[in-house]
């Protein structure tokens, strides 16, 4: 299968009246199709905006896509897109869905008509055939009595039937990929679930490749293929849904594991967390941007960012731990109830 | 949803009943009218039975009574001042001047307004955008009567393009004799132009900054579709709140715009009749223009629910419990 | 780039490090709404002008220590020239002193009725959000009848009922313009009410005089500054309009709007007359509505970046 989408050296800026803030800051990655793909982060590391990039939602100004980033889709530079190639792109070939389906949807709008629209954009077909193509979709979105509901208003759905019409919206014209900007974050847990099973479930029938943006580890368990680890705007890490949890490289990637409160803790123990904030962007450290807080930083990851190392296969991260030069560290035998510091 | 329309209509035939009981006692507690001044030299028998005619020599309730239920079979009373003036007539000559006025006035200043504010959006952050802004300004602080004042001075008074005062009559008074309408409805719309064109900006401004114009963006639609089929009908929604407000604006800039250019409508009548505290005509107009104010407020909040269908369902909702 | 140094590779950790600095200076909302107003230039220009206007109102009329209330008739209808600024009206009165004389009862007219419409409105406004329930229907339903009317309607019965003067003009220009700041402050305290900050605030043990004067205050001190850089122009106006058609202030009261309507009457041959209240008039207003503008762009929390 060939390579669905490729991302190179993705630089990405925001002008501000303070200064300007560097959310993306070189990112590599590639997917095939009918891959999932999760991008996995804290708040701010430039997650969305990455996804906002391969969709062509960067408003420039203020926002900069800086020379020497390439977003490659089926062979052809998406940066380089003409404004009718752009529009045509969105919608048919590549597909977005945000984290809030209440304000991401028109409230004047009925939600057939909002799932028509996509349709109508990008085939020319009549009015009828359109609104069956709409049921059709909210059918199998698994939302009941479509006839009666294509003529409702998103107000008059529950959060989780929200997100499957807006799901239902981004495949009605049956994508090649689809963007997921943590769509589940604002639900519910165990409507949490349901949705992801959907977007499986619709992934195995339509073929679709899908990258997933979150924070929430137990659903990139559930779905993703390949993960990346991302932070201040760069990769930490990449690797296989195995790799990154069970067999995880990086610093980074291990703390994040940590973080996640575990059942099997003794009682009265600590939960684990990871110390500090964030660098600031708008001023970004020359070095490794996690290394203020990592409990393995030496000189070195102060002075200079690393190199990819690459372990074995798709598995690579930016670390100077496995630098040849580096101490050898096991970096696994630390577990969760270990606070920074001991 | 008719549950809701007659609620508000039960509304505000109580409140109108409510309005016309307040005027009349204000009016009641008046110092001096028009009468008592007509009578002054006047021999005591005709003293006698001209307030007798006006039914000013029975009790205040009583007076209250009659004015009422005349009030309710359409009757709004005689002029003092003219004697033999009612205000249902007088309300028929002079209406259609003021109507025509009004909305000449409103027609033309909300839409100019309106495009307006879509181009100063269009146009964000241009020299374009600064213009209109300014012009915008400029003429909300500009009052009605400077302004009508100085574009009857220069327009009329010294270029001579159209006439100083006057206003079409007779058959004319609806389409015809434009020359007379050009500069009081220039004066009048000035303020709608402005008001309408920051208000549809600031509307439009905010829908843009919604989630759902990103939703709208990455289905792959241009620009132009965007702007007609979401931005648009989801701007025009506070705008419908101003309307009401708009109407107020014209009834009472009519007032200043018709003593300017002595255009006999209702607005200078009225003015006349109040100098002259010509009491039942004050009451009957008063009572008139709360009405036209109170129905459109309530053709409005109609218009509010078709448009927004979350009030709709908010409104059937309210009805259930 | 040399890193051949083995030190370079020693582990150090993060103990010493400053975790959790702030690069960026914390500024509050008053810090940064003052900046985006000081980089406003139209607002700034109209602040000056509006100090500027304060300024001649206050020693305008005694600038030139003319007399502006005795007759001179021989010096009557005399053009702008060096001794008289403004030109004399048509009693041979000094035209720049009345002017500024009647700019000076305008504003305060303004001032005042701005003054008793805050004060009224929000206590109304307050009392309706703190008691809800029957007591807050009954006094909205109070508002929906007064604004049911036109307020000008409801101005003019009332100076009618109480005469035409200065108090009755007070009375009757702030009779209905509560309601909507009412409304307002009504709508802006429930909001804040029930806002989660408020919540984390008393659920931290905050007693209710520490929210009030923390968070209530503060946040409707912005909605408060913003309705009387707009109330006041309207009222200038209202109150001229008001005059000029003969059912406000009286001569030989002096405001803006009666000099307007005596140099309407000799509009076309002594047109300075009319031209410099009026000019006054529309600059004091446009003054007003540009820090207006300015104001409510600097305030919006929106923008705040």
């Amino acid at each position: 299968m060939g390579k669905l989408l490729e991302v190179n050296n993705l630089k990405v800026s925001y002008h501000t009246y303070a200064g300007e803030v560097q959310s993306v800051r070189g990112v590599d990655f590639s997917l095939c199709e009918g891959e999932t793909l999760a991008i996995v982060g804290e708040s701010g590391c430039g997650k969305s905006v990455t996804a906002k990039s391969i969709m062509g939602l960067i408003q420039t100004p203020p926002g900069e896509i800086k020379t020497g980033s390439k977003i490659i889709y089926r062979s052809k530079s998406v940066l380089d897109f003409n404004k009718k190639q752009l529009l045509q792109y969105r919608g048919a070939e590549s597909s977005m869905i945000f984290q809030d389906a209440l304000t991401s949807l028109n409230p004047t709008m009925t939600v057939g008509k909002q799932i028509i629209e996509n349709i109508t954009t990008h085939n020319k077909v009549k009015k009828n055939v359109a609104e069956e193509r709409a049921m059709e979709m909210l059918k199998l979105v698994g939302i009941p009595d479509p006839e009666i509901r294509i003529k409702q208003y998103p107000h008059e759905f529950s959060g989780g039937m929200r997100q499957r019409v807006m799901i239902a919206i981004a495949l009605a014209c049956n994508p090649k990929l689809l963007i997921a900007d943590e769509p589940t974050t604002s639900l519910d847990v165990s409507i949490q679930a349901q949705i992801i099973d959907l977007i499986v479930e619709l992934q195995n029938k339509l073929g679709t490749a899908v990258i997933l943006i979150t924070h929430d580890l137990g659903v990139v368990a559930r779905i993703a293929k390949n993960v990346i680890v991302m932070y201040s705007g760069k990769i930490m890490e990449y690797g296989s849904c195995d790799d990154i949890f069970y067999n995880s490289r990086h610093p980074y990637t291990r703390a994040l594991l940590n973080s996640v409160p575990r059942i099997d803790l003794k009682n009265k123990q600590d939960l684990f967390q990871i110390e500090g904030t964030p660098p600031d962007l708008l001023d970004p450290p020359k070095g490794c941007p996690f290394s203020t807080r990592c409990k393995y930083c030496m000189n070195i990851c102060l002075e200079h960012e690393a190199d990819k190392i690459v372990f074995d296969g798709d598995h690579f991260a930016y670390c100077w731990l496995y630098d040849s030069r580096a101490p050898k560290v096991d970096i696994t035998q630390q577990n969760g109830s270990e606070v920074n510091g001991d | 949803m008719l549950k809701y329309v007659i609620k508000k209509l039960i509304t505000m035939l109580i409140t109108l009943f409510v309005i016309a009981t307040a005027t009349f006692f204000i009016l009641a507690a008046v110092p001096g009218d028009a009468l008592t001044e007509r009578v002054e030299k006047l021999p005591a028998q005709t003293r006698m039975n001209l307030y007798k005619k006006y039914g000013l020599d029975k009790p205040l309730m009583e007076r209250y009574v009659i004015t009422m239920v005349g009030l309710f079979k359409g009757d709004f009373g005689e002029s003092i001042l003219y004697p033999g003036q009612t205000v249902n007539k007088i309300i028929k000559e002079k209406l259609p001047a003021s109507a025509r006025l009004g909305l000449q006035q409103m027609i033309v200043g909300i839409s100019v307004g309106m495009v307006l504010g879509i181009i100063a959006v269009m146009k964000k952050g241009t020299y374009i955008e600064y213009i209109i802004l300014i012009v915008a300004v400029l003429f909300i602080s500009v009052p009605h009567l400077v302004f009508g004042l100085g574009l009857q001075k220069i327009f009329a008074g010294t270029l001579r393009w159209f006439p100083v005062i006057g206003w079409p009559k007779g058959s004319q008074v609806w389409f015809g004799g434009w020359k007379y309408t050009v500069l009081p409805t220039l004066t009048g719309c000035f303020v709608y132009i402005a008001s309408y064109s920051r208000l549809l900006k600031t509307s439009m401004l905010d829908v843009i900054n919604q989630d759902y114009i990103l939703t709208a963006q990455s289905k792959g639609l241009s620009e132009s579709q965007i702007m007609r089929k979401h931005v648009l009908r989801n701007s025009f929604i506070p705008i419908m709140t101003t309307l009401p407000m708009s109407v107020a604006m014209s009834i009472t800039g009519s007032f200043f715009i018709e003593r300017i250019f002595a255009i006999p409508g209702l607005g200078m009548y009225y003015v006349t009749a109040v100098n002259g505290r010509d009491l039942p005509i004050i009451l009957g107009e008063s009572v008139i223009i709360a009405t036209l104010y109170i129905v459109v407020v309530f053709l409005t909040d109609i218009l509010y629910t078709v448009i927004d269908p979350r009030i709709r369902t908010n409104a059937s909702k309210s009805m259930v419990d | 780039m040399n890193i051949e140094a083995l030190k370079d590779f020693e582990i150090i950790g993060c103990e010493g490090t400053d975790k959790n600095v702030i690069s960026r200076p914390t500024i509050t909302y008053w810090q940064d709404a003052w900046r985006r107003l000081k980089k406003n230039k139209i607002a700034i220009t109209s602040i000056l002008v509006l100090i500027a206007l304060a300024v001649l109102v206050i020693i305008g009329p005694t600038m030139r220590h003319y007399d502006y209330i005795s007759i001179k008739a021989a010096e009557k209808n005399t053009a702008p020239n060096a001794k008289y600024w403004f030109g004399t009206d048509n009693l041979g009165r000094d035209l720049y002193a009345r002017t500024w004389l009647g700019a000076r009862v305008s504003m305060t007219v303004a001032l005042v009725c701005t003054a008793i419409q805050i004060l009224i409105g929000s206590i109304y406004g307050g009392t309706m959000a703190y008691l809800g329930g029957r007591t807050d229907d009954v006094m909205m339903r109070i508002i929906e009848f007064m604004t049911s009317m036109p307020s000008l309607l409801v101005t003019i019965l009332v100076m009618l009922v109480l005469g035409n003067n200065m108090f009755a003009l007070l009375i009757a220009l702030s009779v209905t313009s509560w309601c909507e700041t009412a409304r307002q402050m009504r709508g802006l305290i429930l909001q804040l009410k029930t806002s989660e900050y408020v919540l984390a605030a008393r659920a931290l043990g905050a007693s209710p005089k520490r929210i009030i004067i923390k968070h209530l205050i503060p946040n409707t001190l912005g909605i408060l500054i913003l309705i009387t850089a707009s109330s006041i122009p309207t009222y200038i106006f209202t109150e001229a309009g008001l005059s000029f058609l003969g059912m406000g202030l009286q001569p030989p009261d002096i405001s803006l709007g009666i000099l307007i309507s005596f140099g309407q009457q000799s509009m076309d041959f002594y047109p300075y007359q009319l031209f410099y209240p009026a000019l006054i008039l529309c600059i004091t207003v446009l003054a007003f509505n540009l820090l207006g503008d300015g104001l409510r762009d600097a305030l919006d929390p929106r923008l705040r970046q």
